[in-house]
């Protein structure tokens, strides 16, 4: 116990040190200090979010969920399907702000639209982990470990700092996970709405749906207001962030548990499957791999209009995507 | 980010070679409320979130009822509100990514989730008033003052492994935030103007809450406090009040040094306070800070932390 705090310790303490690092890698240059709409698309999103706010605790009708009505296995593995989801919805709070501050840090002169956005996102994020960590609960409670080294490993990536670093361009980091992450985690909820029978678990499915629209929305602008004056350089580390967290992280499970190492995936599987058996808010494994392939297509669409070309991916089960 | 077993990971970029990160030491991942009081704070604050465009009534803000050495003091004024909410979501998020990789309690985590949000509407209200008063100024009259009012310093000590989490809440939340608000407090009443008066009260409705959660944490984690914590305090506190106030952070009138602010800078918050138009005068400065210091003086002294005296060439011994 003793050495797994010290470890912990010794873990925070060395991020600490590499954050501190980059973070002295910027020369911040404050004023002046615009705030003037430079992309109204992106203001506009940050009203939305102004606008269209929301409360997991009030805004969603708890009492119509009657869990008594499904079986036992049934909530076992709705509450692992949650808990799971809400190791997913977790690193938006600190790659959202990291991102917030690496803009800031490169220019008070430009940018404000992303980063009043930015500073609504985290919030949304909690929300979301929130609703996640709720749902969680009163299917039998939340699981605060994955308990299995693998899955540990596929749920936890450094994203934040990557947000930090100084050498990899912020497009990179918003096509790699804004334009790919974040529009797969869409339109895999879009998925769960469809095949979720449960109101209130549609309910909070849409609503967070709602969010995640906007996110997608910011990273696809962003793209567009910045990538056409990207130079050669920039557009290539936008190629190689995206392949990499497609490659990397996408494919090895960090959305979909069907795509963890055999060894660990098949609690997941089963669990993800009995949710979406009982309408509580999950896709089956053959919808959710329909979804990835759609998204992998549709990004690489996407880019494509700006001359960036995403390799196709293999992957020893999938095949070529 | 492709995960290497040793805790590092790397990506790949465009030249071949691969960068090392850090990867946090996430889970256990508990998300179940550790203390209730913060819980509280993070539950309020999603009950009472406003929108700087809709909920003030801006077209009773009528600008062309004052004199313009006035609309001209209260657009500084407001300006530099700006620069300073804009601290808040350029510098003290970095302590969220602090809460996240010490893996601090949830609520922590939770509840500055919304500050941020809170002090990005800050910002911008504030960049909406000057605005809508004839106009926002994007940097101070004279470059060398960007170094007073720019930086309160939070994120390099947020991200310094030398400076304790209990300083930076002492400094930031006990310290800047507690001043911010006691002279909110005090000159509220004097915002005759009904657009400006409607959005201190809904700042402040804000702030409130951010004071508490720093309070509230540091009242908890007080029977937990080393001696070198309590330097750390101690050290904080004193850098944000000789460091930053007494640079003119907040109000230029306090820079010990101010030969770089524009006389029409150091007066512009005691003629838009006169003109009802938001700001403070000397006098509330003189009246203010002296009790602020004895309240957060008195404040701390059960945790062992001791404050000292400060000199100051208009407030004197403070």
């Amino acid at each position: 116990m003793t050495s797994e705090r010290e470890a912990k310790t010794g873990a925070a303490e060395a991020l600490l040190r590499a954050y501190q690092a980059q973070e002295r890698r910027f020369v911040e240059r404050r004023f002046p200090l615009q705030f003037e709409p430079e992309v109204p698309a992106i203001r506009e999103l940050y009203s939305q979010a102004k606008v269209l706010r929301w409360n997991p605790e009030t805004d969603i009708a708890w009492d119509r969920l009657d869990v008594g009505e499904y079986a036992p296995e049934t909530r076992e593995a709705a509450r692992l399907t949650w808990s799971r989801r809400a190791w997913g919805a977790y690193p938006g709070l600190a790659e959202s702000t990291a991102l917030l501050v690496r803009l800031c840090l490169e220019s008070g002169a430009v940018g404000m639209d992303a980063k009043l956005f930015l500073s609504f996102r985290p919030a949304e994020e909690a929300k979301h982990l929130e609703t996640c960590y709720m749902l969680a609960e009163r299917l039998g409670g939340y699981v605060p470990d994955p308990g299995d080294a693998n899955v540990r490993d596929a749920t936890n990536h450094p994203f934040a700092q990557a947000a930090l670093d100084p050498d990899m361009p912020a497009e990179a980091f918003v096509a790699a996970l804004g334009a790919l992450d974040d529009q797969l985690d869409l339109n895999l909820v879009a998925s769960h709405v469809q095949h979720a029978q449960s109101e209130v678990v549609r309910q909070a499915l849409r609503l967070i749906a709602a969010d995640k629209q906007r996110h997608v929305m910011f990273a696809w602008t962003f793209l567009g207001a910045r990538l056409p004056r990207l130079g050669a350089d920039g557009r290539n580390a936008v190629l190689a962030a995206v392949q990499n967290v497609l490659e990397c992280v996408i494919l090895a499970g960090y959305r979909n548990a069907w795509l963890l190492p055999l060894a660990s995936r098949e609690a997941w599987v089963q669990a993800e499957a009995e949710t979406a058996k009982g309408g509580l808010g999950a896709s089956t494994a053959a919808q959710e791999e329909r979804v990835l392939r759609a998204t992998v297509a549709q990004v690489r669409e996407r880019l494509a209009a700006w001359d960036i070309a995403l390799p196709s991916a293999s992957h020893p089960e999938l095949g070529t995507l | 980010m492709a995960e290497i077993r040793s805790g590092e990971a790397e990506m790949l970029t465009t030249d071949e070679t691969s960068r090392h990160y850090v990867t946090e030491a996430r889970y256990p991942l508990p998300l179940t409320p550790a203390m209730h009081e913060v819980w509280e704070l993070w539950q309020r604050s999603k009950t009472l979130e406003w929108d700087p465009q809709t909920d003030i009534p801006w077209h009773e803000l009528r600008p062309e009822r004052y004199t313009p050495e006035q609309i001209l003091a209260a657009r500084m004024y407001w300006s530099r509100r700006t620069w300073g909410e804009y601290g808040a979501i350029s510098e003290s998020p970095a302590l969220l990514l602090r809460f996240c990789l010490e893996n601090r309690q949830p609520d922590l985590r939770f509840f500055f989730t919304m500050r941020t949000m809170e002090e990005g509407r800050h910002a911008e209200a504030s960049w909406l008033m000057a605005e809508r008063l004839g106009g926002y100024f994007a940097q101070p009259q004279n470059p060398p003052t960007a170094g007073a009012v720019g930086t309160h310093g939070v994120r390099r000590m947020a991200f310094d492994p030398d400076t304790s989490l209990e300083g930076v809440f002492a400094s930031l939340v006990c310290a800047a935030e507690e001043i911010l608000i006691d002279v909110f407090r005090a000159t509220v009443d004097r915002a005759t103007n009904p657009t400006v008066r409607r959005m201190m009260e809904l700042i402040l409705r804000d702030e409130v809450r951010h004071i508490a959660f720093g309070w509230q944490c540091l009242d908890a984690w007080a029977p937990s406090f080393t001696p070198a914590t309590i330097r750390n305090i101690e050290r904080a506190v004193a850098t944000m009040i000789e460091n930053v106030e007494f640079r003119g952070y907040r109000n230029l009138w306090l820079a010990v040094e101010g030969g770089d602010a524009t006389p029409a800078e150091i007066d512009a918050d005691r003629i838009s306070c006169e003109a009802g138009l938001g700001g403070s005068t000397p006098e509330d400065e003189m009246r203010v800070f002296p009790d602020f210091l004895k309240k957060i003086r008195k404040r701390m002294a059960p945790w062992g932390v001791a404050i000292p005296l400060f000199d100051h060439p208009r407030l004197g011994r403070v």
